[in-house]
């Protein structure tokens, strides 16, 4: 473990030397790039679970997503993530990112099908994961809601900052489920349609699912295993509102700390971030919010910033790691994909915002996710080698 | 690396308490004292009446942890930090939820309920009620322990991103039908650890990270959060 006058002085680097995505638009990061690149939403009408009842009758679901012989839909996006990334050294140290796991067991045993009760449980999800690897750390799920993959992705990064590990797996998932959809209908949350990003006409947001697996290594183990680095995690930050537990607090005091947090983390000034992957719910106060934050951050200046969530849908605990997954080819491509949705500027996003993609110069991308609870969190990534 | 313990606070089976009143704080399998707003929260606080059973168990033990280490009254939101491993986190709440989203094709879905459906939104709860705008989520460990959020506080202290943060522990008891874990049992646990003392002059110890990862306190090895509580309760030789 390094010093604590090391820790302090040197800027952390933890690599994401390999990366998989399975999202309702395609089963790898390329397939969700090209389209994203072209434009596409993966948001249409819910045949899971009955929505007559709801708000709303979209989502972003995987269509051929099943549960099978009583275990959840969670499996499943398991198995296809695990083979997305492929082998993983077996002692990486194992970190999960979840809000619901597989809660649809849950809608299962009360409606008196057969379930696995075990798949509810959050620490089921590492639980699989390492079994289905091989990993010899038992592993951890951290729970903040929205913010899950980040905060995960954070404290991976940490562990190798400081010198306690030296590859660390981070796994984010979550699923569209009755349980969830009917939560935010009952919140008002939900848009009628597909969400709409930063639009000044937005109506909330829309669920999606998918997962996301990230390998983080020191430079130094990346190095002598000949890996490049995909992307760099340089800066992370996270705080909470202390306002509200399910609205986010108006001035966009929390979200700007986490940011500064990061920046700091990374010694990099505002003016040295070339994107922002915002949140970006299609939600009234989420969205006003971040765009008060960012402007208490960044100022006036114009740069993309964009949100994938009108492509995909908002899938929880994993959308901070697909988020950082598609961070990766942001940076290698220096392209900020379209926000699906989006058309008309709300205050704030006037220039930044895009309806399709944008190239820029410059190799930092800030990334954010916020939550139930407070939360906020924020990474700062690094251009990784050239390809 | 170093972090002093300031306070502690706990709700178990045998009661409930501070490290200074030396109570028993030994997780049993006995029934969790019911927890009621002028236990800790000051009678004007609205907002108690609505939480779950998992925010009052949580906020109880952080109150009383903060009141031990001297940090209980603000004025200014402080940064402070709160990382809480759990086992079954909210499930209980999950099933009261989904009770009310099964008739009526879920028309009468509880949106009060809803939201505390996720196992973080105690520390929401603790961070509004108490000003605490750090870092704050939950840990599910595979193997239970405690130490992973032990480890995550001291390494956040260490590099400092902030310095004070809460680290507990928080379960009701195992919903029925849910597969039980050893080791567990309901209850809350909560420490301040602090890179400077504050506001208690005589911590109880300092916690050190050893370049392997392990987490002694005052020079003995942990390997539990539940060591540490009963460590804390060793008066320290002048």
């Amino acid at each position: 473990m390094k010093n604590d006058e090391e820790m302090r002085s040197a800027p952390p680097q933890a690599w994401i030397v390999r990366l998989a995505t399975v999202t309702p638009l395609g089963g790898t990061v390329h397939e969700l790039w090209d389209n994203l690149m072209a434009g596409e939403t993966a948001i249409g009408p819910v045949s899971r679970f009955s929505t007559g009842s709801y708000q709303s009758d979209v989502a972003a679901c995987i269509p051929d997503l099943a549960p099978m012989d009583g275990k959840s839909r969670i499996h499943d996006l398991i198995n296809r993530l695990m083979a997305a990334i492929g082998p993983v050294p077996p002692d990486a140290c194992l970190i999960t990112a979840t809000t619901k796991a597989g809660i649809d067991n849950l809608e299962r045993i009360r409606r008196g099908g057969p379930a696995d009760p075990r798949d509810i449980l959050l620490s089921s999800l590492p639980e699989t994961i390492g079994r289905g690897f091989g990993l010899t750390d038992p592993g951890i799920n951290i729970s903040a809601s929205c913010a899950s993959g980040a905060i995960a992705l954070a404290r991976g990064a940490a562990m190798i900052a400081s010198g306690l590990k030296d590859a660390v797996l981070v796994c984010c998932a979550d699923l569209v489920t009755e349980f969830v959809f009917s939560g935010f209908s009952s919140l008002g949350a939900l848009s009628p349609g597909p969400c709409m990003p930063f639009d000044r006409r937005r109506r909330g947001m829309s669920l999606g699912e998918g997962a996301a697996a990230l390998l983080l290594m020191g430079p130094h183990r990346a190095r002598k295993e000949a890996r490049p680095a995909l992307a760099r995690v340089l800066g992370w930050g996270a705080s909470n509102d202390a306002a509200h537990i399910t609205a986010p607090a108006k001035d966009g005091a929390g979200l700007a700390r986490a940011v500064n947090l990061a920046l700091t983390r990374a010694h990099l000034h505002p003016d040295q971030i070339s994107a922002i992957c915002a949140h970006g719910t299609g939600t009234i106060h989420n969205d006003a919010m971040e765009l008060v934050a960012f402007g208490n951050v960044f100022g006036k200046r114009r740069f993309p910033l964009f949100s994938v969530k009108g492509a995909i849908g908002h899938s929880l605990g994993a959308s901070g790691g697909i988020e950082a997954a598609l961070g990766a080819k942001v940076l290698s491509t220096h392209t900020a994909p379209s926000t699906v949705g989006f058309r008309k500027p709300e205050t704030g996003a006037e220039g930044r915002v895009h309806t399709h993609p944008v190239r820029f110069s410059g190799d930092y991308l800030l990334s954010t996710n916020s939550g139930f609870g407070g939360i906020n969190a924020a990474l700062v990534l690094g251009k990784g080698d050239p390809q | 690396m170093m972090a002093h313990v300031t306070g502690v606070g706990w709700v178990t089976g045998a009661g409930t308490g501070t490290g200074k009143n030396r109570h028993d704080s030994h997780p049993t399998t006995g029934q969790l004292p019911r927890i009621t707003r002028d236990l800790i929260l000051d009678e004007t606080y609205l907002h108690f009446g609505r939480m779950d059973d998992l925010s009052r168990l949580g906020l109880a033990a952080i109150g009383f942890a903060l009141k031990d280490a001297g940090l209980a009254g603000w004025t200014e939101p402080r940064d402070i930090g709160i990382i809480a491993v759990s086992a079954w986190g909210c499930l209980q709440t999950d099933m009261d939820y989904y009770e009310t989203v099964m008739p009526d094709g879920g028309r009468r879905a509880s949106p009060s309920l809803f939201s505390y459906t996720l196992p973080n939104t105690f520390l929401g709860e603790a961070a509004v009620c108490f000003g605490l705008t750090g870092t704050g989520y939950v840990i599910n460990e595979v193997s239970p322990s405690g130490l992973a959020g032990l480890l995550a506080c001291l390494e956040s202290i260490s590099c400092d991103e902030i310095k004070t943060m809460l680290c507990g522990a928080c379960d009701l008891e195992c919903p029925a039908g849910i597969p039980r874990k050893s080791g567990h049992f309901p209850g809350a646990v909560f420490f301040v650890l602090e890179k400077v003392p504050q506001s208690n002059p005589s911590p109880y110890g300092h916690l050190h990270l050893d370049k392997c990862g392990a987490i002694s306190f005052n020079g003995k090895r942990i390997q539990t959060l539940v060591q540490l509580a009963h460590a804390c309760r060793v008066p320290i030789p002048q």
